[in-house]
């Protein structure tokens, strides 16, 4: 019988990945998954194992499923936002002919801040006493009082999600711009020859060799904006009374400051079993597009 | 053959590296790590909240000069603030990194014992002298006859004012809490706000202002039983007290303040009245030093004219050493060294009246008594010593407990308020969701 001889040298040659990967990855789902069936608290020693019981807390709680819609809120929304004003930027740019790495670098900027200076400036723009755009609104007689962009609640949603978008765009931008210049120009000069409209060539010859990219985008962008913690909670704190509260921020409270680290792991398994079954009929889309295009 | 050979060498290696292993270690160290002749060696973690600069650096200075005394000593130094520091700490003690010494609040320090996670110091006590520190502070940090902290410093809430202005409306420094939000309405004009009513879910500003009220009337949030009390007609009426102050007096953006955002306000006088320690003078100095001889403090509102002039949050911040400390001897004699009259004077002397002495023998020194906000002061540092010796920690009136730190860290009181606030929610309903959610905190931990 002839036996089929293991390379070692390949699997050294992966080993290292293997590990990373097993540490930033495999183990702190496992970690999560185990203590969430545990009533592991943050400074206690002791633990128990308790079944399915952070599960059912966690699903019976009334503000969990108002993080959870919340959350729905602030993605959809975000992502939106992002993904028609990141399109807009795209296709203008794409058009632009001279300085044409300059706007670039312009539209990029608010991507290259970290979220801590984003927050924190934000924050000072905004500030009800002396923020400079209530003040300017105010002073210029377009608002009565000054504007409580971060402590209305009919105001505060909306703020944080036009700061995101904001935020997120320039990464759609650059994403779509670089799909939008793989786009062979002699298809559009057929389709002029043709006699096709701008709107027909955009919908025939631009949308489908851009969609698997843009669909990608939204896959990634999805778990990114769904998971979004630090934008939020540096400005808000997911207040007031909770307005603001989405399913990370839960998770993070429940952990970090009630210190149940097994009802808040329940939470964070929740999550990704979400965020996995957003990810499959995404992608189902994705690779039907993709054969449609073969 | 040439195995066994081997074999012998590498166990005569084994036997001889073990040897001088053991040689070096009775030779040069102690059994506590120190090094020969009680001489300490090795390197050692401090995490501190010391953020701001002149605090920092005396720290720092007094390092450094550790450091050269003790030549094989290393002290590194991290700082956080008090919100970080927190999360910093629990989720240290979960993963196993901690520092070696570090400073923390009362309530955190009665956490630390439950999870066992400090040593006793009351070595340290005796060498500084045990007499010198007030016995309520050192209470603080006690558990079955041991003390498990030393606080370095003490201040207590009061009430700030803007003598300025009380003066320009012919108003007097309010008693009651009447009076108190008569003036604050009064002085609501012209872009100046009479009190700022703070209630931000990150921060204990709402619990802390609540707290003011009802111990103003002798209550307290905590039961006897350590149960949260925030459905007693003390309570109920002091959350509707300061839901008034936030409707006419108080910036509507107030309902997302923490600590700094607060006090911001008052440094930059944009509020009339705010509460807080003697860390407001060197706020104000720095923001508006055009201020400063307009402000001053008074004790905190009372509920009746004649009732006694009271205290209603004591912080004496306290030191600890970790338990997982490979050289706690260093982190304790380096302890020692910050309450050397000098070195301590120095330290007090980076927030004058801000830190007020935790042991005797200090402000009656030349050097103490030189200081020029010291002296200009004077009347603050008085109301704020009364104080300081008045009361303690918000719910540590029934003895230091992890209730009591839980009431504080956990938002819940600000929350509370944020949906009465924001979302109209009756304030007695409001009251007992955060009386039950806190309990059930409380619950969680037993």
């Amino acid at each position: 019988m002839k036996t089929k001889k293991i390379d070692y040298g390949r699997w050294l040659l992966v080993l290292p990945a293997l590990i990373v990967v097993g540490m930033l990855l495999v183990y702190p789902i496992f970690s999560s998954l185990y203590y969430s069936l545990t009533s592991k608290h943050l400074i206690k020693a002791t633990y128990d194992f308790v079944g399915l019981g952070n599960y059912q807390s966690v699903l019976t709680d009334p503000n969990f499923y108002k993080a959870f819609i919340t959350s729905i809120l602030w993605t959809v929304a975000s992502l939106l936002g992002q993904i028609f004003v990141g399109f807009t930027a795209a296709l203008a740019l794409n058009r632009v002919k001279r300085l044409k790495g300059v706007y670039r670098i312009l539209m990029i900027i608010p991507w290259a801040f970290p979220s801590i200076v984003i927050a924190l400036s934000w924050k000072w723009i905004l500030n009800g006493v002396s923020g400079f755009l209530p003040n300017v609104l105010y002073k210029s007689g377009l608002a009565a009082e000054l504007p409580q962009f971060l402590s209305s609640s009919s105001l505060v949603f909306g703020t944080l999600i036009f700061i995101n978008v904001w935020f997120g765009a320039p990464m759609i931008m650059v994403n779509v711009l670089s799909a939008l210049q793989t786009i062979p120009q002699d298809q559009y000069e057929a389709a002029q020859i043709d006699g096709a409209s701008k709107l027909q060539q955009f919908l025939y010859i631009t949308v489908p060799h851009i969609k698997v990219v843009v669909g990608l985008l939204v896959v990634l962008r999805t778990i990114w904006v769904f998971n979004n913690f630090d934008i939020i909670y540096l400005i808000t704190g997911g207040g007031p009374a909770n307005a603001t509260t989405t399913v990370p921020i839960y998770a993070y409270n429940m952990g970090w400051g009630t210190k149940l680290l097994g009802r808040s792991s329940a939470v964070t398994v929740l999550l990704l079993a979400f965020l996995l079954i957003v990810c499959f009929i995404y992608f189902k889309i994705i690779g039907k597009w993709e054969k449609e295009d073969k | 053959m040439k195995k066994r050979v081997l074999s012998v060498l590498l166990a005569a290696l084994m036997v001889a590296s073990m040897a001088v292993g053991c040689g070096n270690n009775s030779a040069g160290k102690t059994e506590n790590g120190s090094g020969k002749d009680g001489k300490l060696e090795g390197e050692i973690t401090f995490w501190h909240s010391f953020t701001q600069g002149p605090r920092m650096e005396v720290i720092q200075a007094a390092a450094d000069k550790f450091m050269k005394e003790n030549p094989d000593v290393k002290i590194t130094i991290e700082t956080f603030s008090w919100g970080d520091f927190y999360t910093k700490w629990t989720t240290g003690l979960a993963a196993g990194n901690v520092p070696d010494m570090s400073t923390a609040l009362p309530g955190h320090v009665v956490e630390m014992m439950d999870a066992e996670a400090i040593i006793p110091v009351d070595d340290v006590v005796d060498d500084i002298g045990r007499d010198r520190f007030a016995e309520a502070a050192l209470s603080e940090g006690e558990r079955d006859g041991k003390c498990y902290s030393l606080p370095l410093y003490s201040h207590a809430q009061v009430m700030w004012y803007r003598k300025d202005l009380l003066e320009k409306a012919n108003l007097e420094v309010p008693e009651t809490w009447e009076e108190f939000a008569e003036a604050a309405k009064t002085l609501t004009k012209d872009g100046v706000y009479g009190c700022s009513f703070p209630c931000g879910s990150g921060d204990l500003m709402a619990t802390r202002f609540l707290n003011f009220y009802v111990r103003s009337g002798g209550g307290s949030l905590l039961t006897d039983d350590l149960k949260a009390d925030l459905t007693s007609d003390l309570a109920i009426e002091g959350i509707n007290y300061w839901l008034d102050i936030y409707e006419n007096c108080s910036p509507k953006d107030s309902v997302n303040y923490a600590v700094l955002d607060q006090a911001n306000l008052f440094y930059q006088g944009k509020t009339a009245f705010d509460f807080n320690s003697g860390f407001h003078i060197s706020g104000v100095e720095t923001n508006s030093p055009d201020l400063v001889d307009s402000i001053d403090c008074a004790p905190l509102p009372r509920i009746n004219a004649d009732d006694p002039v009271y205290g209603a949050e004591t912080s004496n911040i306290p030191m600890v050493v970790w338990a997982n400390s490979e050289h706690p001897e260093i982190c304790k004699a380096f302890i020692k060294t910050l309450y050397e009259t000098d070195t301590y004077t120095d330290f007090l002397a980076a927030t004058p009246v801000g830190m007020l002495p935790s042991i005797t023998g200090i402000s009656d020194t030349e050097k103490y008594q030189s200081n020029e906000t010291v002296q200009k002061f004077s009347n603050a540092e008085q109301v704020i010593s009364e104080a300081v010796g008045l009361s303690a920690a918000i719910g540590f009136e029934h003895g230091p407990s992890v209730e009591a730190g839980l009431l504080t860290s956990q938002g819940i009181i600000e929350e509370m308020f944020q949906d009465i606030i924001t979302n109209g929610t009756d304030v007695k309903t409001a009251a007992k969701a955060a009386e039950d959610k806190l309990n059930e905190v409380f619950a969680s931990v037993q």
